[in-house]
């Protein structure tokens, strides 16, 4: 941590910049290329997918495609290297799969959920996880469902609660533990703070907490591997690291948490190349890159002798503020270690350069 | 904390949030105070600007935050992003250097990879695992989920589920049913981690694809390697090797491996990058510290000098170089390098093993001699005489066998040790005990032919073999007999500590009878140390066979164990004195060179290159227990059958035989000189034949015949005393010692050897006659005074007399049939031993030193005290000097001092006195004097004390006592 404070601490440099003419949702990187998509929603309530190609330090405009209904989110992760099919989830609760050099009609196509998706994330794809390729969708009518882009019309898994419970907002979901081809879980965040892990090979809910505070984002450090730290970022700026090693009877997983800003941390993603180090952006227009360092020893025996887990610590490697708006959306280029992108509320996507992540 | 002790100096009032004192906002306070807290409250004040803007003192606030806790989390300012400024020009170039071309890569790649898509796909996807079953539903409450999901799966679907029934997925399902029964525990345990595939499908992937894969595969491995997860690690990197195989990740899968102490899967990794990149820096170092761990230490020094030639700095290296090194010094003893503790270890129980069928074949060999010439004459015939009569071909014919069964042993030791190294390479971690069991069931199932043979042994005993009297260490007890047996299989069984009981009985048993039986009492004592070695019991087993050795001196078996024990208590050096020792005794123990050569090196880096300074003296061996020891080893090997490998045993009858040949040919070659009387090239052929075969008798007899001749007695009594500690009982070598004995005048000697050969063989002629002769020299010797009258003339005349030795020959060779055969020669050869017996030097009046010096050396040369009396009567006392001129010798002043004293002080005390006086004034007295050895300074004590008894006027005591100082005495 010293030696991340020293004169190798990493700097984020702004590459370029692009104004946009939209409200950007979600930005991602499309896999093996210099190139990047922007979702979101135009002005006149339509949804927009824009593919642009980095030109040294400027943006190219390559294509644009307009849809009928706003995009909130998408995802490359259930789809092959070659095919580089995106998944989109839109407000009408549509979850779309479209071939970008034949975008105008999607290769797949489901009217999943009644309100809005929120969240999408796919596994089994691009080489990062085993088994099928899945794509989890979280929406605002309380449902997690996962689907299999070979499966037309419904789900493989449906995650609801019972009749008769409230139904409680899902902002986000992520896929995790894909380590071989049984094993895979996901996990959820709700606006009221709960978290749920879904054991989809067992089809069980393995675990739940509740932090406190709205979930805006989780992510698994990696899908495919023995499921390791998940970070959980919430709307009053906390964020908080589970070790998801050993999991207690009682206590679950141990945690260690951190506020990072006064205002709600909209994405956490962690850097491909190296798992234990991650950005989380902030309302306030900021982002911090921060390191997760492990304890000495990760899970020790309780008074009972059951297994359970230490955390860990936290340090905060470098921290900018790009905008005065929130920034929505943060992906890391699976290709260029470094190489990241964010889109933000005053309508601009940026490309930054994260210095130095080798040394650390 | 502080800040509360600090009285309101100025009673100002306090900020308005935090209600922080205003006297606080000030550079001398922010100094001095610890409390991080407080600090961070004051510097939001400042920051804030209720108080007013104070840029300066804000920025020493934070420095001193800073300095407190650089990780606090008032110091986090908004940032913007870093700029160009934020960075040199180079690190700017770089960034944008880097990208540019990561971009043009991957623009380039996209355009190859968008012609290569398509048929592909189809593939792949036939690969894909089958769909989740279809509408799984899964209650987010927690509560009701589980019975819901369960009597989903249990009880009848509907239609429209039925449609979507997967039978497949049903089956896998109802499997997992069964896992989620002890769901619970599968939660809370870490699921196995062999649950990860270990290759990756990558059928129809593109080359960039792969390398992408593979780079991923690899963060995982470091990642996991980082949090100490090396099992996940090394799985990663095999995926990643699966993918595409680069040195780089087979470097860090090695890393792994040896964090997992798996050296032999990191040697291979280790292995395959010096393959790839033969100069890795890592590579090497890590092969170095997986050697270091294998205990390869030759091996990983190597490779830290191929590191440190290439990096001379590399302080791990050097580091590990002199870890290494410590560790040779300190790791020798106990366990060893396995390398070579291994060795030991095999060589130790092959030693142990073999030593022991040699003993025990030996034993059993004497006593089977015993009971077959039960009626020999002499007891030492028996043990072992009888071989050395007999014939040259059965005996070469042992020795031969003696090899080929060390060559087996050889063999098997070598196998044991390449199994042991296999057994090392298979399970490294343990691989000590692994092999310690090994080497025990090689052990067992090598002995088991043994106990057979220990078995036998047992019944001869009880069979009263004793009675031969032949074998000496066959007279155990039949209930210490027992309780060794007993012993013997509790050990080969690998029960050392019963084993020990069991001896110790034996040695009870044995003491009780008295110390009638030396051999068997040091058997037991050097069995039981055995056992003690094996428990690692090093002190008692020291003791032991420092008891054995006590009993009989020089055995083998114990000083190799009191070796080993030395060696593991790290007393290197009374380590290396006993198998030095050892090695005298019988040089083809390969175990005591290896241990020897480490020993030396443990003890160079000990004490340096004076180490051998340090050491005890080590003790000579005499010969008789070196060859007695060449007896042991070989005669067993006759009644061994070879149970090995009956190709290697021919080739070795084929060595043998061929040497045999050449062994023969030299030997009748030189025969063939004896006969034309070409005697010194008959001793040199024979001297070749020696080198061929140490053992053969014959040639030692046959060329101390050819020094008889030539006059060489000294020669001749060395190869007789040679052939005597072989076989003690060679009647030939008797024969020619005592006539070596009679040339050397040494008529005392010679009679008893005549009488030895009159004692084995009473029916020899020769030596009757010769006894006679001899015994009448001895008589003349002794009356030598009358003797000396005799002579006469001014010639030395040493007549050669062909006498009767050819007759003498003729007979002895008859008596012994045997040898006929082999030494046609000897009966042939014309006997032209000269007779002095009935001859006198002539001794005439020395005119010049010239002359007297001629008279002397044929004196000397035939050490004729007679002559020299003779010599000395006749000359003049005081010439001497002159006459002596500076060729006075020890050996002249010796005779000189005999012959006064046997043949003149008796007679003339004046004279001699006269001779002595001035012998003293002769050139080089004074050194010849200081070399005299005790035995002849006694001579020279004798002629005075003849001189003192024996008055003479030309000489008072008191003169007498002057020169006896002048001599020393």
């Amino acid at each position: 941590m010293s030696a991340a404070l020293g004169p190798e601490r990493p700097q984020v440099v702004a590459h370029a910049q692009q104004a946009l003419s939209y409200t950007v949702f979600d930005c991602k990187w499309v896999p093996r290329s210099a190139r990047l998509l922007c979702l979101g929603s135009a002005a006149r309530g339509t949804g927009v997918v824009q593919l642009y190609e980095l030109h040294g330090a400027r943006l190219e405009l390559l294509r644009e495609i307009e849809k009928p209904k706003p995009i909130k989110c998408g995802t490359f992760g259930a789809t092959s290297l070659q095919q580089r099919y995106l998944a989109t989830g839109d407000f009408d609760g549509n979850l779309n799969i479209w071939n970008l050099e034949a975008p105008e009609i999607p290769v797949y196509s489901v009217k999943g959920h009644k309100e809005i998706i929120n969240s999408i994330d796919g596994v089994g794809g691009l080489g990062i996880g085993e088994g099928a390729p899945e794509i989890v969708t979280g929406s605002r009518d309380g449902t997690v469902k996962v689907w299999d882009p070979r499966q037309n019309d419904t789900p493989v898994a449906n995650m609801e609660p019972v009749q008769g419970e409230s139904k409680r907002d899902c902002w986000t979901v992520a896929f995790g533990n894909a380590y071989n081809q049984e094993e895979r879980v996901v996990c959820a965040g709700y606006d009221n703070g709960d978290i749920k892990l879904f054991d989809l090979k067992t089809m069980s809910l393995r675990w739940e907490t509740n932090i406190k505070n709205g979930v805006c984002s989780v992510e698994f450090d990696r899908k495919d591997i023995n499921m390791n730290k998940l970070v959980a970022t919430s709307l009053e700026g906390k964020f908080h690291v589970f070790d998801m090693r050993t999991q207690h009877p009682t206590k679950g997983f141990a945690s260690v948490s951190e506020k990072a800003q006064k205002s709600t941390i909209w994405q956490v993603r962690h850097l491909p190349q190296n798992r234990d180090i991650f950005m989380t952006s902030g309302g306030s227009g900021s982002l911090h890159l921060w390191k997760y360092e492990y304890p000495a020893q990760r899970s020790k025996k309780d008074s009972e002798g059951s297994e359970m887990g230490v955390a860990g610590s936290l340090s905060l490697l470098q921290n900018v503020t790009l905008s005065t708006q929130p920034i929505s959306s943060l992906d890391w280029s699976p290709d260029k270690k470094g190489l990241c992108v964010c889109g933000a509320f005053d309508q601009t996507v940026r490309v930054l350069i994260v210095t130095k992540l080798n040394k650390i | 904390m502080g800040d509360e002790s600090v009285p309101y100096l100025l009673g100002e009032g306090t900020t308005k949030t935090y209600q922080i004192p205003i006297s606080h906002l000030d550079y001398k306070f922010i100094e001095k105070c610890t409390d991080v807290k407080h600090l961070e409250k004051i510097l939001r004040v400042l920051r804030s600007g209720e108080e007013g803007c104070y840029p300066e003192l804000t920025l020493v606030c934070e420095k001193r935050i800073e300095h407190l806790d650089p990780r606090s989390r008032a110091l986090r300012k908004d940032k913007p992003a870093a700029t160009a400024s934020d960075f040199t020009a180079e690190e700017w170039e770089a960034i944008n250097s880097e990208l540019t071309s990561w971009l043009t890569e991957m623009n380039e790649d996209d355009k190859k990879s968008q012609l290569l898509r398509t048929d592909t796909l189809n593939e792949r996807q036939d690969n894909l695992p089958p769909i989740r079953c279809s509408s799984s539903c899964l209650s987010t409450n927690q509560n009701k989920k589980l019975q819901n999901k369960r009597s989903k799966k249990n009880i009848p679907r509907d239609y429209s589920e039925w449609d979507k029934f997967d039978v497949e997925k049903e089956c896998s399902k109802i499997d997992e049913d069964c896992e989620e029964s002890n769901s619970k525990a599968r939660f809370f345990s870490r699921p196995s981690l062999a649950a990860i595939e270990k290759k990756i499908d990558t059928t129809g992937m593109t080359k960039r694809e792969k390398i992408f894969i593979a780079t991923r595969e690899k963060e995982k491995g470091n990642e996991a390697f980082a949090t100490g997860d090396y099992v996940e690690a090394v799985t990663y990197y095999t995926r990643s090797i699966s993918v595409i195989p680069t040195a780089a990740v087979y470097n860090n899968k090695a890393q792994a491996e040896i964090k997992l102490q798996d050296w032999d899967s990191a040697l291979q990794d280790c292995e395959k990058v010096l393959d790839m990149e033969p100069g890795n820096i890592k590579a090497l170092m890590r092969r170095a510290t997986v050697h270091m761990h294998l205990q390869n230490y030759q091996t990983a020094i190597e490779d830290l000098n191929k590191v440190l030639s290439v990096e001379p700095e590399n302080s791990m290296a050097k580091k590990s170089l002199i870890e290494i090194e410590e560790k040779l010094k300190g790791l020798n003893p106990v366990s060893g390098p396995p390398g070579k503790g291994k060795k030991i270890l095999i060589q130790e129980i092959e030693d142990s093993e073999s030593g022991e069928g040699r003993g025990e074949n030996a034993e059993e060999c004497e006593r089977r001699d015993g009971d077959k010439t039960s009626a020999a004459p002499a007891a030492a015939r028996a043990a072992a005489g009888e071989p050395a009569m007999g014939n040259a071909h059965r005996k070469s014919h042992g020795k031969g066998g003696g090899k080929g069964h060390d060559r087996d042993t050889h063999k098997q030791k070598e196998s044991a040790e390449s199994r042991g190294k296999k057994g090392a390479s298979e399970k490294s971690e343990k691989h000590l005990s692994d092999h310690e069991g090994e080497v025990n069931g090689y052990l067992r199932s090598h002995e088991k032919s043994e106990s057979a043979e220990a078995e036998e042994l047992c019944k001869s005993h009880r069979g009263g073999s004793q009675s031969a009297g032949g074998g000496s260490s066959t007279s155990l007890p039949p209930t210490a007999a027992k309780l060794k047996s007993e012993g013997n299989e509790l050990f080969k069984s690998g029960q050392f500590g019963e084993a020990v009981l069991k001896y110790s009985e034996a040695i009870e048993c044995v003491s009780g009878l008295g110390e009638q039986s030396p051999d068997d009492l040091s058997i037991l004592y050097s069995n039981r140390a055995a056992c003690y070695l094996k428990e690692g019991n090093c002190s008692d087993c020291i003791q032991d066979c420092n008891r054995a050795l006590e009993l009989q001196p020089f055995s083998l078996k114990p000083l190799l164990r009191r070796a080993m024990a030395n060696e593991s208590m790290e007393r290197y050096r009374q380590a290396y004195i006993d198998y030095k020792t050892v090695l005298q005794i019988d040089s083809s123990i390969q175990a005591a060179h290896d241990s020897a050569n480490r020993i030396t090196k443990t003890l160079i880096d000990q004490d340096g290159p004076s180490w051998r300074e340090k050491l005890p003296p080590i003790p000579v061996v005499p010969v008789a227990a070196q060859l007695h020891r060449w007896d042991g080893g070989s005669l067993p090997s006759e009644n061994k059958p070879s149970t090995v490998d009956v190709n290697r045993e021919e080739q070795l009858q084929m060595n043998r035989e061929e040497a045999m040949e050449k062994f023969k040919r030299l030997k009748n070659e030189g025969n063939d000189f004896v006969k034309t009387g070409e005697y010194e090239k008959a001793a040199n052929k024979y001297s070749e034949c020696m080198k061929l075969n140490t053992e053969e008798c014959t040639v030692y007899t046959n060329r101390a015949l050819c020094y008889l001749k030539l006059y060489k007695y000294e020669e001749a009594k060395r190869d007789c005393d040679h052939v005597l500690q072989t076989e003690d009982s060679n009647i030939k070598a008797f024969y020619r010692r005592a006539l070596a004995y009679k040339g050397l005048q040494n008529y005392q000697a010679s009679v008893d050897d005549f009488n030895k050969v009159l004692l084995i063989d009473p029916n020899v002629l020769e030596a009757q006659k010769e006894l006679e002769e001899v015994t009448q020299l001895l008589h003349l010797d002794s009356s030598a005074g009358a003797g000396s009258e005799q002579t006469r003339g001014k010639k030395i005349t040493i007549r050669e007399v062909t006498e009767a030795d050819e007759q003498e020959e003729r007979q002895l060779a008859t008596s012994e049939d045997a040898e006929t055969h082999h030494v046609p020669a000897e009966e042939a050869v014309p006997k032209r031993v000269p007779q002095r017996s009935s001859e006198k030097l002539c001794v005439w009046e020395p005119s010049n030193a010239y002359d007297f010096g001629q008279i002397i050396n044929a004196v000397n040369a035939n050490k004729d005290k007679a002559a020299c009396a003779d010599l000395l009567t006749i000359t003049d006392p005081k010439t001497l000097p002159v006459l002596l001129s500076n060729k006075l010798e020890g050996e002249i002043l010796l005779i000189f001092i005999q012959s006064l004293e046997h043949y003149i002080a008796g007679k003339d005390p004046g004279l001699a006195y006269q001779h002595l006086f001035y012998l003293s004034k002769a050139e080089r007295f004074k050194v010849v004097l200081a070399l005299l050895s005790k035995k002849e300074k006694e001579e020279v004590q004798q002629l005075f004390d003849v001189l003192s008894e024996s008055q003479s006027d030309q000489y008072s005591l008191e003169h007498l006592e002057s020169l006896k100082k002048v001599y020393e005495l």
